[in-house]
């Protein structure tokens, strides 16, 4: 998307690169290549256990400099439902 | 300066009488009897209803009289002084209450508040035959009714499962599971329809024999709506946080327990001799003396600190609460070990040769107390879990100054418990260890200035590097669900001491000119206790092997402890028990 250059102050807000940035962080924690992982299938499905799950925040907040829940990934637990979520937070902040 | 929880606690102490004479409610000699029956002790736990302890486990907020924490824990650790199997039995109430002080709404905060100062037990269901820790695992269920919930499944080895007339049980509300699979219901057992549920035996144990620790199985046990704590699917946040107040409180059954110890085996050493000399003037008692005492005051350094930062940050006690609980039972367990060889074969005699035998029930009830509200593996795993974003937030350096001053200065006046201001991860990571440098700084001046000696100030520039070590490991770590690898636990266990080295650098740098430096015998002036903790801490963060430098006539690294016996024996003979603040013997007031 973007085709023409952000106003300054405004952040661009790609959906899918939230979801793909998302995806590389969860193959990561689980040494699996980034293509074995769906984005709409359970991340407790892949072996992420709960109190894992609560350290994807703070990864979120390096990255994207917002402050989430740290149960961000208890209430929104599938890649997508993640991306979703920090869309919808990022795009109200922009 | 007499710090307030100690003496709130000789206060309620004081009530409860010389536990030597037989004639008291709460004595030794019935502690003891009671063991050997594997008896609850209902008489005591009475007691202390009538002297409103239950009151010290609610908030002032709900109508009790708890405003401190530190008051409540200093309280608990004087009872389990006396006998670990009362205190465990009767600070299930606040464990089990704990929940709802997190999350309850007004009115259900009241009314508990009331139940608990009527006396009332309340039981903290939350493990499973089939499933210890692993709580997502749990199959006690709750389906929802048109008024409620219904109850099915069976909690075991719950402390207080048959006494509680009230449970707080975390069960299934959604048959996936899940971390918004489950919730917390208060569960009334007087108002349940007959024959839904049932208690089970208690089971037989090796340590805290009398104390309840049975079971609880419900068959469609109808609950009304109001027994729901906080939101539906919020049970796991619920208790997670519950267990940041409750693994803190868990720091007074070791400490009281070491208290205990160390006062007799002090004793012992004094009235022994060997060979025409007291055990006391042997150089391997004395140093089994001072590495245990070393030991005390490192947990309650560690415990008066953490118990303060409740208070004042309690965004990180996440962190501070996994640290307490691994590393204050640790502590105690070893310097128990330690003073078991000091007393020998007495330590493990029953009756009434060698204090009535209590040398022995101390050994077996605190076994205990490294493995409930989660053992050590489980605190270690947390800490692990939490290592990116302490490396990350260690790198920000970020210090909360006015909690962290807060927390350290006794005389510093509390903001009022908020456990709503909890938080399940450290987002800021501690405060306390990214102030080690600023610290490290003023003690090297005090040094310069000849109020410490330098050898303090070279284990305080010792620990900078250590810190730094650590963090430098930590932010390297590589983050692992599930199977995290084992060197990963050493980590964190060294992550913990470097917490403590680093709150015990805070406790003496705010308090050294506020404490009486006469009633507390030397522990505080020019450092002592200070440089005998960071000393014992070091030497397991940094192990090296000393004995052929001291065989070598060179100088024993450790030989800095050794002065801990004077002030030892000082409290010792003035009434006093070991302790880094005065805190007279049990049952007497300063």
């Amino acid at each position: 998307m973007a085709t023409s250059a952000p106003a300054p102050g405004t952040r661009i807000v790609d959906r899918e690169e939230i979801r793909s940035k998302l995806l590389s962080l969860v193959a990561s924690y689980l040494e699996q290549p980034v293509t074995d992982i769906q984005s709409d299938v359970k991340l407790v499905e892949y072996g992420l256990d709960s109190i894992f799950a609560l350290t994807l925040c703070g990864d979120v907040e390096d990255e994207y400099g917002i402050e989430v829940k740290s149960t961000l990934a208890w209430d929104h637990p599938t890649v997508d439902a993640i991306t979703d979520h920090l869309y919808d937070t990022l795009t109200a902040e922009a | 300066m007499r710090h307030s929880a100690y003496r709130v606690a000789e206060e309620f102490d004081h009530l409860l009488g010389d536990p030597r004479d037989a004639g008291r409610l709460f004595s030794h000699a019935r502690s003891l009897v009671l063991d050997e029956r594997e008896e609850f002790p209902l008489e005591i736990c009475r007691e202390l209803d009538l002297l409103g302890l239950p009151a010290h486990y609610v908030p002032v907020a709900h109508g009790g009289a708890m405003r401190a924490f530190e008051d409540t824990l200093q309280i608990m650790r004087g009872i389990a002084r006396r006998d670990l199997t009362v205190a465990i039995a009767h600070g299930k109430t606040f464990l089990g209450a704990a929940s709802v002080w997190v999350a309850g709404d007004p009115r259900q905060s009241r009314d508990l508040g009331a139940e608990v100062l009527r006396g009332t037990p309340v039981s903290w269901g939350l493990t499973e035959r089939e499933h210890g820790s692993d709580l997502l695992a749990g199959e006690v269920c709750a389906e929802r009714t048109a008024d409620g919930y219904r109850v099915t499944g069976e909690k075991w080895l719950i402390n207080n499962a048959t006494r509680g007339d009230l449970v707080c049980v975390l069960a299934r509300t959604a048959p996936e599971g899940g971390s918004r699979g489950f919730s917390v219901l208060m569960i009334d057992k007087r108002g349940l329809g007959p024959g839904s549920f049932r208690t089970l035996p208690a089971a037989r144990l090796h340590g805290i024999r009398g104390a309840d620790i049975s079971g609880v199985a419900f068959t469609g046990a109808e609950v009304g709506r109001s027994a729901l704590i906080g939101a539906e699917g919020d049970g796991l946040e619920i208790v997670l946080k519950s267990l940041q107040l409750t693994r803190i409180l868990c720091a007074a059954l070791s400490l009281g327990a070491l208290d205990q110890a160390l006062d007799m085996a002090t004793g012992y050493a004094l009235a022994r001799h060997n060979h025409g000399t007291p055990l006391v003037g042997l150089p391997q008692s004395r140093r089994l003396l001072a590495r245990s005492y070393a030991d005390l005051l490192t947990a309650e350094a560690l415990t008066v600190f953490a118990a303060r930062a409740l208070h004042t940050l309690p965004g990180e006690l996440s962190t501070v609460s996994a640290v307490t609980k691994f590393l204050v039972p640790t502590l105690a367990e070893q310097a128990l070990g330690r003073l078991s060889r000091l007393v020998g074969t007495r330590s493990l005699l029953l009756g009434d040769t060698f204090e009535h035998g209590r040398f022995q029930k101390v050994l077996r009830d605190h076994r205990i107390v490294g493995i409930f509200d989660g053992s050590s593996v489980i605190n270690l795993n947390s800490l692990v879990n939490q290592f990116p974003l302490l490396a990350r937030a260690h790198r920000r350096g970020e210090v909360d100054e006015a909690g962290l001053h807060a927390a350290a200065g006794l005389a510093d006046r509390l903001p009022e418990l908020d456990p709503g201001r909890l938080e399940l991860l450290p987002r800021r990571g501690s405060s306390v260890l990214h102030a080690v440098p600023a610290a490290v700084a003023e003690l090297r001046s005090l040094a310069a200035a000849g109020e410490v000696p330098a050898s303090l100030a070279r284990r305080a520039v010792e620990l900078a590097e250590v810190v730094d070590e650590v963090i430098e490991q930590i932010g390297r770590h590589k983050p692992v669900p599930v199977a995290a690898p084992a060197r990963s636990f050493g980590l964190a266990e060294n992550y913990a001491r470097c917490f403590a080295a680093a709150a015990a650098l805070q406790l003496w740098l705010r308090n050294r000119s506020a404490v009486d430096s006469a009633a507390t015998h030397g522990l505080w002036e020019s450092g002592l206790w200070l440089e005998c903790t960071l000393t014992t801490l070091l030497r397991r963060l940094r192990p090296t092997r000393t004995e052929h430098l001291v065989a070598g006539g060179g100088e024993d690294p450790e030989a800095v402890v050794d002065q801990l016996v004077e002030p030892l024996l000082a409290q010792h003979a003035a009434g006093q028990l070991p302790s880094l603040l005065p805190y007279s013997r049990l049952g007497a007031l300063v």
